[in-house]
């Protein structure tokens, strides 16, 4: 009797936890798709940036800005890893923060490590990596004053020469099945969206107000900057879809588990009724 | 020649705020207001801080508060590339008064602090003005 309760007791547990799964996944589902919605909203303005860009390299204008210089000697270099506060995600946190660790084993510079998300701070201490800055309000709804913050400050830092390069670790989204953990420069800026060659599309004659040079040195900050949000946009992304994948895992296995359960219970109620049968006719034999 | 309508894209690094066609519209250049009427020849511009002015195709008045930026017109599409866009009712006065005291409280050096303050309180006093308005 004992052996079949258990059984009972278990299953139910996996029961439990098979609900609990697949509500997160419902969640995760859901969480998908309004951050996939905000991430090809924020998309317009990328590419309206990249077409301004395009629109001036046309007037045969000499791209210089001190974001946009690389420096011979990389002394000081940051490096930026974005993980999620929650786990449950499967191999999210672990492909971003196995790209982490190596760019940080192999750098030869002084650097400076920022991680955002719990996972990550909890795991770059557990490796003894000091931590200079540690965010833990990005959740899965970034936004562009949070991540103005950060840009801002790596603007400074990198025009007053404190740093020479920043480097983003994060889970770069490339479409709803495929996500890959990468490593981007993100300073010096190594050339705009849109200046690339064979881009001979319009040829409107623009008018600058006040001339070319200023709005380049406006919006070379600004593609700065919505570059830093799209990476947070992108892990956030990311996140979900890895949370969506795992739970979905774990619930099938959960239903796969009970299916086993509910085969080993009913197989143990049976063995107990012979059992018991033969206990009857043995004590019958043995009265006659 | 030209239609009669500018479509007008207001977008921000989050969203895009508007896309409909208008009538006319009128938002801050860096160096002051400027207004756009349908046929303008092309202009790629910085923008200032302050009150964008949108009459739609019904001919009501909308305004926002944007936030620097850029203004990108190209036949008859304006596009309009900013940080920050406030419809006006939903200014938080308070708030652009806490920024205006504390960009008032910064003590700038060097000509680099004074011209970021005087920024700053430009863009304090512009939202507070459209705030009280």
């Amino acid at each position: 009797m004992a052996n079949a309760r258990a059984i009972v007791k278990r299953r139910k547990a996996v029961r439990n936890i098979r609900k609990i799964t697949r509500t997160m996944e419902l969640i995760a589902t859901a969480r998908f798709k309004k951050a996939m919605d905000r991430a090809t909203e924020a998309a317009a303005y990328t590419q309206k940036i990249a077409e301004i860009v395009a629109d001036l390299s046309q007037g045969s204008l000499k791209f210089s800005h001190p974001l946009l210089q690389s420096r011979d000697t990389v002394k000081n270099s940051v490096l930026l890893v974005i993980t999620s506060n929650r786990g449950l995600c499967g191999g999210y946190n672990g492909g971003v923060l196995r790209k982490a660790t190596a760019c940080i084993r192999e750098s030869e510079s002084n650097q400076r490590v920022e991680v955002a998300g719990k996972r990550g701070i909890n795991f770059l201490k557990f490796k003894g990596q000091t931590i200079a800055e540690s965010y833990t309000h990005f959740e899965d709804r970034p936004t562009f004053e949070e991540a103005e913050v950060l840009a801002d400050r790596y603007i400074d830092e990198f025009i007053s020469g404190k740093i020479d390069r920043l480097d983003v670790a994060y889970m770069k989204f490339e479409s709803s099945s495929r996500q890959t953990p990468v490593l981007e420069r993100l300073l010096p800026i190594g050339q705009l969206a849109g200046t690339g060659e064979g881009e001979k599309k319009s040829n409107i004659d623009y008018e600058f107000l006040p001339s070319a040079q200023e709005i380049l040195e406006e919006i070379v900050p600004a593609a700065f900057k919505a570059q830093m949000l799209k990476c947070f946009l992108d892990a956030a992304v990311s996140e979900q879809i890895f949370r969506m994948v795992a739970m979905k895992g774990a619930t099938e296995n959960a239903g796969e588990m009970i299916s086993s359960l509910s085969r080993q219970y009913n197989r143990a109620r049976q063995s107990q009724i012979t059992n018991e049968l033969a206990e009857i006719i043995g004590g019958m034999a043995a009265l006659e | 020649m030209a239609d009669k309508t500018l479509q007008l894209v207001l977008v921000t690094p989050e969203t895009t705020l508007l896309d409909e066609p208008v009538q006319a519209l009128r938002f801050p250049l860096f160096d002051g207001q400027a207004g756009i009427l349908p046929g303008r020849a092309p202009v790629v511009g910085r923008l200032g801080y302050g009150e964008l002015r949108v009459t739609g195709s019904d001919g009501e008045n909308r305004s926002f508060y944007v936030d620097g930026g850029f203004v990108q017109v190209k036949g008859s599409v304006v596009s309009l590339l900013t940080n920050r866009a406030i419809p006006v009712d939903q200014i938080d006065s308070a708030e652009a008064k806490a920024l205006l005291e504390k960009s008032r409280a910064i003590i700038a050096k060097g000509d680099s602090e004074i011209a970021a303050k005087d920024r700053d309180q430009e863009r304090a006093r512009r939202m507070l003005k459209l705030a009280s308005s």
